[in-house]
């Protein structure tokens, strides 16, 4: 693989197996996937398709068990336990039950992700109501998390993730807690995210928003890839 | 990086945490002040030794004049029987060195011990002066079970008054204090071991209580340091505390139980004072925090899941 392959794709599996310890199938078959810059991709498939194990390869929380992920123009296998970090700087990730810190405010939360990674207070006062702003939270940043509805925590989760401008977002399963309107408003706040260049590679079980976006979809089943469309649904359209 | 984020916590890790902290600094304070109390008892048996020689020892008088305890001494020792007695000491195989007190060596050791009032070895007509002192030779053994064969080479030689091994004299002082120092380096090691299985649980437990926050800090990249930060700083704090802790009870240990307690009752002999106790915090102040920060730095990525 030459470094030239990576150019222009920011997330590329190639012949990726990972297969956990037992017996079993593979959680990954071989898979090959390539994403591009400011692409938006739904990852779909039927719990243990092998969508979350996908995310944590790209995420670096685990490498594969044989062929190649590369992350950002890292290959994530040979990537040093110690550049693990920097990696992450230029992921945003967003969870179904969204983590948020429940003893910090709004802006304390979004905050926290700038201070752990060493940016100065000035940096901070300046970037986090900017943030704040963008997910529709502007007036919202001294409220505690148990004061906020679920699609305003999930905000805040999508602000903590924006907040260092990452290169990819990476959500896994961002609306399973939230009814389907609020469903909607968090996909077009990530329509916008992407809109700005950001690439966003989101696993879902939620038919309705990859129906109503028609954005690329990969099905994973099994550990392989059984579909890849550029504007695809939800399931097979017969 | 932001020193307030890390203080602050540091501040709310050791107050989430308290009784568990309390545990892990009182046992430190407890273990290391043992092993302090170890150290010391080591260094009084080096004072020991200095001072009454050790029972590796043996101690050769040399002849001076008019001594009618010693008939064979009828002159003082000449330079050619004093080479013979060396060479012979030389040649022995159980003799691992020797060391020669001179008249004004040995004259001053006797003014350091103050057993005899200086003002009577001083002035126009003292009892006795340096020339009276004999010349000693200090035998160090490689073993003190095997000094019979050394003595029994020397002690027949012309110029040598008499012979005493320290064993029979020093020995049970030697086994008093390696007794107590092997007993508070033994009970310091079973502590210490508590202390070290106790900042395991710390960090399992902080680690449980933040598992949220380590997991975000992991996500959005903060490095290891960072992550690991608080909890180094509590086990530092941990064993600043401990070692402070310790270092009062060495003090107090120091003042009342050997200034001010033993030193008095033995005038002249030299017991552990505040020159060994520094020593002691100073050897503590390394150990103490290296015992909380090198498990934490282990567990830390144990539990922490780097």
């Amino acid at each position: 693989m030459g470094r030239w392959r990576t150019v222009g794709s920011v997330i590329r599996f190639e012949k990726t197996t990972v297969s956990y310890p037992g017996p079993g199938a593979p959680a990954l078959d071989e898979v090959s996937i390539n994403v591009d810059k400011g692409e938006f991709v739904f990852l779909v498939g039927a719990s243990g398709s092998g969508k979350s194990t996908a995310l944590k390869l790209v995420m670096r929380e685990m490498r594969p068990t044989s062929g190649r992920v590369y992350v950002a123009g890292k290959e994530i296998n040979r990537l040093a336990a110690w550049k693990v970090p920097r990696l992450r700087r230029q992921i945003g990730t967003v969870f179904q039950d969204f983590r948020l810190l429940s003893t910090k405010s709004v802006s304390e939360n979004v905050a926290f992700a700038l201070q752990v990674i060493g940016r100065s207070g000035r940096d901070i006062r300046k970037t986090v109501p900017e943030t704040l702003e963008l997910v529709g939270l502007a007036d919202k940043g001294n409220r505690m998390p148990d004061e906020l509805s679920g699609g305003e925590q999930q905000r805040v989760a999508i602000a903590r993730a924006m907040v260092n401008d990452p290169m990819i977002l990476v959500a896994d399963e961002p609306t399973g807690n939230l009814d389907p309107a609020t469903s909607v408003g968090i996909l077009t706040l990530f329509e916008h995210i992407n809109a700005s260049g950001t690439t966003v590679l989101m696993a879902t079980h939620d038919h309705g928003v990859v129906d109503r976006m028609r954005k690329r979809v990969i099905e994973l089943d099994h550990g392989t890839v059984v579909r890849d469309e550029a504007s695809g649904a939800y399931g097979f359209e017969h | 990086m932001q020193l307030r984020h890390v203080s602050t916590n540091l501040r709310q890790g050791l107050r989430r945490n308290l009784s568990m902290h309390a545990a892990v600094i009182l046992t430190l304070f407890v273990s290391l002040s043992l092993a302090g109390i170890g150290i010391m008892f080591s260094k009084q048996a080096d004072l020991t030794a200095e001072a009454i020689g050790n029972e590796l020892q043996i101690s050769v008088t040399l002849c001076v004049p008019n001594e009618s305890d010693f008939p064979q001494c009828v002159a003082e020792v000449t330079p050619e029987q004093e080479a013979a007695i060396i060479a012979a000491i030389k040649e022995n195989p159980e003799a691992r060195s020797y060391e020669v007190i001179s008249k004004e060596e040995g004259f001053e050791k006797i003014k350091e011990l103050g057993v005899i009032d200086e003002k009577q070895l001083e002035g126009d007509n003292p009892i006795f002066t340096a020339a009276d002192v004999p010349k000693t030779i200090r035998i160090t053994l490689k073993d003190p079970d095997e000094y019979a064969g050394v003595v029994s080479a020397i002690q027949n030689l012309d110029g040598v008054r008499d012979i005493t091994t320290a064993r029979e004299l020093v020995g049970p002082v030697f086994a008093t204090i390696d007794a107590i120092k092997w007993a508070a380096w033994g009970a310091a090691a079973i502590l210490v071991l508590a202390a070290v299985m106790l900042v395991a649980n710390t960090i399992r437990l902080a680690a449980l209580a933040r598992r949220k926050e380590i997991e975000i800090m992991r996500l959005v990249g903060a490095s290891r340091i960072f992550i690991a930060l608080p909890f180094v700083l509590e086990a530092l704090f941990n064993a600043i505390v401990g070692v402070a802790l310790a270092a009062g009870a060495l003090a107090a240990f120091t003042r009342w139980g050997i200034i001010k307690g033993i030193d008095p009752k033995f005038d002249g002999f030299p017991f552990v004072g505040w020159p060994e106790w520094g020593y002691t915090v100073a050897v503590l102040a390394v150990v103490g925090p290296l015992l909380t920060i090198i498990p934490t730095l282990l567990l830390t990525r144990k539990y922490l899941r780097f």
